[in-house]
């Protein structure tokens, strides 16, 4: 099970912090994730920190998802905001049932990988960094809406890696950063 | 008019498939497959350089990359005029043998073992063993939390379910088993793959990743733990199954279909490429015994009579085309119906075997009555590891000789460049079958692209003769005694191990509780 119950604090100084990007790179913002981790794979990033280009991997990612202790996924979320919003929210803020997921090009989703997880191995204290998709058409680009909030995502994640690695203070509890602004 | 039942989407495969049957009499007599996603990725590779080929098409699925890649680097190979080396082939050979046995385990395990055993039996055992009693706390709290992924969605267990708690304790521990094993599988490839998923080592010309010797000692050492699983776990639960509670359902052979089988033949066993493991062929149909043609690829064609592209005759693979047409109300899938010869045909393991006249395979059906359908797929899939399996510490002797010569070469480098003009076939047997890529090659760019994948061949809709595709005629007569309760249906379906993925893969919540999250 994940590390953290819902609405307890985050564990500070976490060893293995993944940044796993996931979604489909053919069919324009559906790949966001994917695209952010290709940009974080070329930065200099702390020694805890592991960058993975998931793609539509579904299995497959069990392994990378059980050597960490702490993971931040980026993945198009349909959430129903306006497109190109981001949001912020912990795995235990999910509906913990697979068929309420709208999912998937493959076998299993995202969520049910990191639930299959769970039952072989612990699985990382999880946080979703979500990007609202504007277009889901065939294409290898991103709108030029969703690229430009590229930076803006990447410092997000960066804030949060510095947050796991406590090298930066954060006192608020988990629920109220979900709605802080990042602005 | 029998009653219609509609399973939509079919869980536990991978994409999303639609399948409709009639049943009258607690039999199906009719059944329509439908893909109720649109593909076409192919338009994206036009205009692009020729290379990008082989990255592009291992992002069609999250689940095929490999053999997206590998298919089309072969079409590549042909269209550039490249020799691969031995080395690269070698190479090759052994990422795609690690892809296979990461497959077939969890088709099985995670996928199948569901259809055919009571997993709730699992609170009724009463071993000592104290793994198992691990294993029926860890279910037993997951019932109790209400958080029964992955154990659901399911039908109901039936007569050929299997209750017996110290045998469904046990397949559910192998069920556990397998999720660890398919790690090692993923991490083998990866060794040689370079990254996973989506490697990135096979391309044009053969391999981009000289191994060093202790890559081939890991890959080894790899090899043998899941040598070990195959041989002491997976044969012997197939076997169990497959001779214990299915063999009335395996010598019934419910899910056999029209008994047509194609395989390209796969896994080059020597420098030449005229020895493979997998030998290339056609059998069409079983009466009159088994006669194995030759495959010849111009025999191939792709019908859009009942599926929503713009109406148009027969196509060969060079000359297909994607002009979606949605109003047409003749149509019911966005899969095409590929057809050999004008026939319908089955593709995958069990094609493989027979194709390839595999003596265990050939054995259940002489000696212990079993007619080729869905048990038997799943016993070809296991026969069919346990050989990959054998062959690749074969391909690691090789390898492992062929490194200390002055001359290893991994890549065909002096054709690298994409000629002018050029047309080039790739075929490759993928864990669930023939797959094909076609690429024809203009002012160096690429001037069309068409990929004919294993779930087309399997999962086709009807063509302009009437004739099903082979999940529907595979339908026909198998038994629905309760309609509310359709899992032969879906064993016979899983059995095909379906995969119609290629397409959207975001979190949906289908609530607006994660709008409250928006942080910008």
């Amino acid at each position: 099970m994940s590390a953290t119950k819902r609405g307890e604090p985050l564990k500070r100084q976490y060893k293995h912090i993944l940044i796993l990007g996931v979604g489909n790179l053919l069919l324009s913002d559906e790949g966001v994730g994917v695209h952010v981790a290709q940009r974080m794979m070329h930065m200099e990033l702390p020694p805890e920190v592991h960058v993975v280009e998931g793609g539509t991997d579904g299995f497959g990612l069990v392994n990378v998802i059980l050597e960490a202790d702490r993971m931040l996924l980026i993945d198009a979320v349909k959430g129903g905001g306006q497109p190109g919003s981001i949001y912020r929210f912990d795995i235990d803020d999910c509906p913990p049932y697979p068929d309420l997921f709208k999912t998937s090009v493959h076998q299993i989703s995202i969520l049910e990988v990191i639930n299959l997880s769970s039952l072989i191995g612990s699985t990382p204290q999880t946080t979703i960094i979500g990007v609202e998709p504007l277009c889901l058409e065939m294409g290898m680009e991103l709108s030029p809406q969703i690229e430009a909030k590229i930076p803006k995502i990447i410092q997000m994640i960066q804030e949060e890696v510095e947050i796991s690695l406590g090298n930066k203070q954060d006192s608020t509890s988990t629920k109220d950063r979900c709605s802080r602004q990042y602005q | 008019m029998g009653k219609r039942i509609t399973i939509d989407p079919v869980t536990r495969i991978e994409g999303h498939l639609k399948i409709e049957v009639e049943v009258e009499n607690g039999k199906v007599k009719d059944a329509w497959s439908s893909g109720t996603m649109a593909r076409g990725f192919e338009a994206l590779l036009l205009g692009k350089d020729p290379r990008d080929a082989s990255y592009v098409t291992s992002r069609f699925c999250g689940v095929c990359f490999s053999v997206h890649q590998i298919a089309s680097a072969r079409a590549l190979d042909a269209a550039f005029g490249a020799r691969v080396p031995w080395g690269g082939t070698l190479l090759r050979n052994l990422v795609m043998g690690a892809e296979y046995i990461y497959d077939h385990m969890i088709h099985f395990y995670h996928l199948s073992a569901l259809d055919y055993i009571d997993v709730m039996a699992v609170a009724n055992y009463t071993g000592k063993d104290p793994a198992l009693n691990k294993v029926k706390e860890k279910v037993v709290g997951l019932v109790k939390r209400g958080d029964v992924f992955p154990l659901v969605p399911r039908y109901d267990p039936d007569e050929f379910s299997v209750k017996d708690p110290d045998i469904v304790i046990s397949a559910v521990k192998h069920y556990l088993d397998a999720l660890q094993m398919q790690v090692k599988a993923k991490n083998m490839g990866s060794i040689f793959g370079g990254r996973a998923p989506h490697y990135q080592s096979i391309v044009a010309g053969g391999f981009t990743q000289y191994p060093d010797i202790n890559q081939v000692a890991r890959f080894r050492s790899m090899l043998d733990e899941l040598a070990a699983f195959v041989n002491e776990v997976y044969i012997p639960d197939v076997v169990a199954f497959g001779t214990g509670p299915l063999l009335p359902l395996a010598q019934a052979g419910i899910g056999g279909g029209h008994h047509n089988y194609l395989s390209y033949g796969s896994f080059e066993m020597n420098q030449s490429g005229k020895k493979l493991l997998f030998k290339p062929g056609v059998i069409m149909g079983l009466n009159g015994g088994m006669k194995i043609k030759s495959f010849d690829q111009k025999k191939i064609t792709e019908s859009v009579h009942s599926s929503w592209y713009k109406n148009d005759t027969p196509k060969h693979p060079y000359q297909g085309e994607q002009v979606f047409d949605l109003k047409r109300s003749d149509a019911y899938s966005f899969v095409k119906a590929p057809r050999y010869d004008d026939v319908p045909m089955e593709v995958g393991p069990l094609a493989r075997a027979l194709v390839d006249q595999d003596p265990t395979i050939l054995g259940l059906i002489k000696n212990q009555g079993v007619k080729p359908g869905a048990v038997a797929r799943h016993a070809a899939r296991a026969i069919e590891t346990k050989k990959i399996v054998e062959a690749m510490y074969g391909w690691c002797d090789e390898l492992t000789a062929a490194m200390t010569k002055p001359r290893f070469k991994i890549h065909d480098t002096a054709h690298w460049e994409p000629p002018a003009t050029g047309e080039g076939a790739g075929f490759y047997e993928a864990p669930r079958g023939a797959l094909g890529h076609w690429i024809r090659i203009q002012d160096h760019k690429i001037a069309s692209y068409q990929a004919v994948v294993p779930s087309t061949w399997n999962a086709s809709p009807r063509d302009e003769k009437g004739k099903r595709g082979q999940y529907e005629e595979s339908l026909i007569g198998v038994p629905v005694p309760d309609p509310e309760n359709p899992i032969n249906v879906v064993r016979v379906i899983r059995s095909f191990d379906p995969c119609l993925a290629c397409a959207v893969h975001l979190i949906d919540p289908k609530t607006n509780e994660i709008r409250k999250f928006i942080v910008e």
